[in-house]
């Protein structure tokens, strides 16, 4: 069967096991890693659902890039074990790990540089198990390609794209894996707001199409729009985990994360509001957030 | 609806760039051609016995040695992109193992056979450890294993006092064996070629290629990347061992350690010399620099196998500075157009000229 | 017992001297200078010409010889090595490679492979102390070795000009944003380094001989001892090279060892090599080491 459709699934064998419906894809269990001696996540534990968006935010140095690390096996924890399908994959190696079904990208984008394009996400598709053939490898990444909208750039050498293409890029390269789970770090650092939407676009139907999730990004709106549920973390512990609008009203998270001054201006602005419509506040998504501009600048030190 | 594969597409549109229905841009064929020049080089050489003079089947001889020892060497330093200084290694274990065979009566061809299977061993056992190791260390370690290799074959007296063979030559006319030990030469070049040339192709070779672009990103990806450099680290042992064997019966008389010995520090190098100068990593690139080293070097002394010091020095620094990528990789920068747009060939090569340019100064301070 | 303890320390003095430099380039801008022992010998012939010729003070050669060193070492550096700074290392590797190949050819040319060395009156001085014959040249020499090392981890800790040094080496684009002179400061390293290297060469000359055949020894026994000891700090090369002068001086009371600290015989350089294979196995960082100079 070639490709249906013109993009990869997740194979059908998993989602048809109901009976796994409640044990979480992935689990992090008591998860703490040090540097040194600081600890640059704490005590975290969290679990991704099957078929979900789980957005990851939290201020600057807050861990989240440490925790794709942890899960994508890059690094391990110095306590605490990672759950994947029910196993403890905690002392697999990164190789194994997206053998399993995990593909992550890269915060400071790793393409192939001398390779083009086509090539990189051709070397995604024959490593994670579930093609060894380069001619379906290459059909598979043209598909992915065409995907991200990246296929009439297929020729262009890893080191000749803007940005946001190689965003595109890490991201296709991960998908032609055919994930189970896949980790997005901060893939929409540094694009315009356009761009973004575009992101969004792609990782919902992404998601739509059966792959697990997980978001870090540092853009609030954009993991508001995009995530089922949203973990806030700060300085490597976790503060929230609940939907969206629990999470962006809640005072802590307010105050760790966008600082006094903008907690002080948002209860003004929803007292405001209430009083104007008369009535509960409105979702936070309607309550319009300080300009971009103020936000902690977009740095790379998650 | 497929385009042919030879057009190219019109220039590009902010709107095409999403529709999903626009064709794959075409394979790239650049593999056939290289594999085409390189075997057409290697005929070309082949016909070099007709001449019937000595000196130049000589020359060309060491040349396709050479031309051997750098297409291996390739597999490691220019597919994986690892550092490693002590293949020599490889081709002191290829002439020792035939030439103790010989010193007690066994056949040439049993050595021949044998050689690589131990040298491949060797690599093996070797890689485990020391391909653990970083740039720099890895360089060294391998290094210091060629080297020291040599020193204890010297002070052990293998196969002869101070490790200084001498063997008896093969019982055919002068002129016959040295035309067979070309041959034999060019044969494993060729084969060597093809290998390469079908690396390329292979799920093996894109881990490789993958692993030295960014080895971090590989493993992400689920390329078992330790057990894929310890494959190529073996893979360029075998040609390798191959050549010492040959080099054993065909000087037959040799040094372990010294210029010219069998575990000759310079002969490393001379092999990632040539390699980087004709590209690393291409297909004909390690051919190409070795037969423009060699030659030169053997045009401009009367030393066998060794590399005049300071000529190899100076090409050394010109190299590393002005043409780090290779020639094939020049000359394809040279002749390429940008994306989609085709432009006249004085052009491509202005600019080509002017990107390059900007590499060589990128690379410095 | 009271010689050997007294060869080990003393050599392992000397060999701080040659590792130090080495330490020092490689710690900062990461280069693995294969260049060193070319370095090495050129202070040599420094300090053999200006004894012999203009008849100065073997003591005041050495100071010479850094001088030279240091000259030549900011060339180089400025002109060549800056030229593929930031290419991948490997290529780094080679140029330095090419360049010692360069030099030890030339200078076998001009010189010709013949040992040289400083004689003087006072050459074989000695005192003889609990059993032990001390050569109090060497004595001199290792002291000079060790004040050496200890004046570079004032400069680099205590100076402005260290500190640049150590900024550079720590992060180079941070460097650049204060308004360091990258290419400057590497040219100063490496021919600080290459003055440490000059030095260790005209002690060569006064305690031993030197030739231009061994520059690749002498940048190997640097590679040992700093990989021993580690990057990290200039008294990393005195850990180092102490630990290699315990394996030279006690190794040979081992069956089966080579000669004792002699140049280029027996299986000392193979067990060298397989020492350091191990050691860079086992504890890539060295004794002392940490990954970079801080």
């Amino acid at each position: 069967m070639s490709h249906a459709s013109s993009y990869p699934t997740a194979s059908s064998a998993e989602t048809s096991a109901q009976g796994e419906a409640e044990t979480p894809l992935l689990e992090l269990v008591r998860v703490t890693r040090r540097f040194g001696g600081l600890p640059a996540v704490e005590d975290l534990s969290f679990g991704v659902r099957r078929g979900e968006v789980l957005g990851m935010i939290g201020p600057n140095g807050a861990g989240k890039s440490t925790v794709i690390s942890l899960i994508g096996g890059a690094l391990a924890p110095s306590e605490g074990t990672v759950h994947f399908q029910g196993q403890d994959i905690t002392r697999l190696s990164p190789h194994k790990r997206a053998r399993l079904g995990i593909a992550r990208t890269f915060q400071v984008t790793q393409p192939f540089a001398q390779l083009d394009i086509r090539d990189n996400v051709i070397v995604g598709a024959l490593f994670s198990g579930h093609t060894r053939n380069r001619r379906e490898a290459s059909e598979q990444a043209d598909a992915v390609l065409a995907r991200v909208g990246l296929i009439g750039k297929a020729h262009l050498k890893g080191d000749e794209l803007t940005v946001a293409d190689r965003k595109r890029l890490e991201m296709a390269r991960a998908l032609a894996m055919r994930p189970q789970l896949l980790l997005l770090d901060e893939v929409m650092a540094g694009l315009t707001p356009r761009e973004v939407g575009e992101a969004v676009r792609i990782i919902r139907e992404i998601n739509q199409s059966g792959v697990t999730v997980l978001v870090v990004e540092h853009v609030m709106r954009a993991i508001t729009g995009v995530s089922d549920r949203i973990l806030v973390l700060h300085h490597g512990r976790k503060i929230a985990e609940d939907a969206p609008d629990a999470v962006l009203s809640d005072p802590r998270v307010v105050e760790a994360y966008l600082g006094e001054r903008y907690a002080r201006e948002r209860a003004a602005q929803q007292a405001r509001l209430a009083q104007q419509v008369g009535g509960a506040p409105l979702p936070a998504e309607q309550v319009s957030a300080p300009d971009e501009a103020d936000e902690p600048g977009e740095g790379h030190e998650s | 609806m497929a385009r042919q594969a030879r057009q190219t597409p019109d220039r590009e549109t902010a709107a095409d760039t999403d529709r999903a229905d626009i064709p794959a841009p075409r394979e790239s064929r650049s593999w056939l051609w290289s594999l085409g020049i390189g075997i057409a080089i290697l005929a070309i050489i082949g016909l070099v016995p007709l001449t019937g003079d000595q000196s130049t089947l000589s020359l060309w001889t060491f040349i396709l040695m050479y031309c051997v020892l750098a297409q291996s060497w390739n597999f490691i330093g220019g597919f994986a992109g690892r550092a490693a200084f002590g293949n020599v290694a490889f081709f002191g274990i290829g002439a020792y193992t035939v030439s103790l065979l010989l010193l007690q009566n066994k056949p040439f061809w049993l050595g021949l056979a044998l050689a690589p299977i131990i040298a491949g061993a060797f690599a093996f056992l070797l890689g485990l450890p020391v391909l653990r190791l970083k740039g720099h260390y890895f360089a060294i370690a391998t290094l210091g294993v060629a080297a020291a290799l040599g020193e204890i074959v010297q002070a052990e007296n293998v196969g002869a006092p101070a490790g200084e063979i001498s063997l008896t030559p093969p019982d055919l006319n002068f002129q016959i064996s040295n035309a067979l030990f070309f041959y034999g030469f060019l044969v494993v070049s060729l084969l060597t070629l093809l290998g390469t040339a079908w690396l390329t192709r292979t799920r093996f070779g894109y881990a490789l290629v993958a692993i030295r672009e960014n080895e971090q990103a590989a493993e992400s990806l689920g390329i078992a990347t330790y057990w894929y450099k310890v494959g190529a680290f073996v893979l360029s042992a075998i040609p390798t061992a191959i050549a010492g064997g040959l080099f054993a019966y065909w000087q037959l008389s040799f040094d372990p350690v010294g210029e010219g010995g069998a575990f000759d520090v310079t002969i490393s190098v001379a092999m990632i010399l040539m390699t980087f100068l004709g590209g690393a990593g291409t297909i004909i690139g390690p051919l190409l620099g070795a037969i423009i080293i060699e030659y030169l070097d053997q045009s401009t002394s009367i030393a066998f196998t060794s590399i005049h010091g300071p000529l190899l020095g100076a090409l050394i620094i010109l190299v590393t500075i002005f043409l780090p990528q290779g020639l094939v990789r020049l000359v394809q920068e040279l002749l390429r157009s940008p994306a989609g747009v085709k432009q006249s060939y004085p052009m491509r090569i202005k600019q080509g000229v002017q990107r390059v340019t900007r590499f060589i100064l990128s690379n410095g301070v | 017992m009271a010689q050997y303890v007294v060869n080990w320390i003393l050599l392992g003095c000397f060999y701080a001297a040659i590792g130090v430099g080495f330490s020092l380039i490689w710690g900062i801008m990461n280069i693995v200078n294969l260049a060193q022992g070319s370095l090495i010998i050129i202070g040599g012939y420094a300090a053999y010409f200006s004894y012999t010729l203009l008849h100065i003070n073997p003591f005041l050669c050495i100071l010479v010889s850094m001088v030279v060193g240091f000259i030549v070492g900011y060339i180089i550096q400025y002109l060549i090595i800056n030229r593929v700074i930031r290419a991948p290392i490997l290529v780094t590797f080679m140029l330095t490679f090419g360049l010692d190949l360069l030099l030890s050819n030339v200078m076998q040319a001009i010189f010709t492979g013949g040992y040289r060395s400083i004689n003087t009156t006072y050459s074989s001085a000695a005192v003889n102390l609990l059993g032990a014959h001390i050569p109090l040249l060497n004595v001199a020499v290792a002291v000079i070795a060790v004040g050496l090392t200890a004046l570079l981890s004032l400069f680099l800790s205590r100076t402005r000009l260290g500190n640049a040094i150590l900024a550079v080496g720590m992060d180079r684009e941070a460097a650049q944003l204060m308004g360091i002179g990258v290419a400057n400061t590497y040219a100063l390293t490496f021919g600080i380094g290459s003055a440490l290297a000059g030095a260790a060469g005209a002690m060569l000359a006064m305690t031993l001989q030197f030739s231009p055949i061994f520059t690749g020894q002498y940048t190997l026994f640097a590679f040992v001892i700093v990989a021993l000891g580690g990057l990290g700090t200039p008294w990393a090369a005195l850990a180092g090279g102490m630990l290699f002068a315990l394996a030279e001086v006690f190794g040979p009371l081992f069956p089966g060892f080579g000669h004792g600290p002699e140049i280029g015989y027996g299986l000392e350089i193979a067990i060298a090599f397989v020492v350091l294979v191990l050691v860079l196995i086992v504890r890539p960082n060295g004794v002392l080491g940490r990954p970079f100079y801080s």
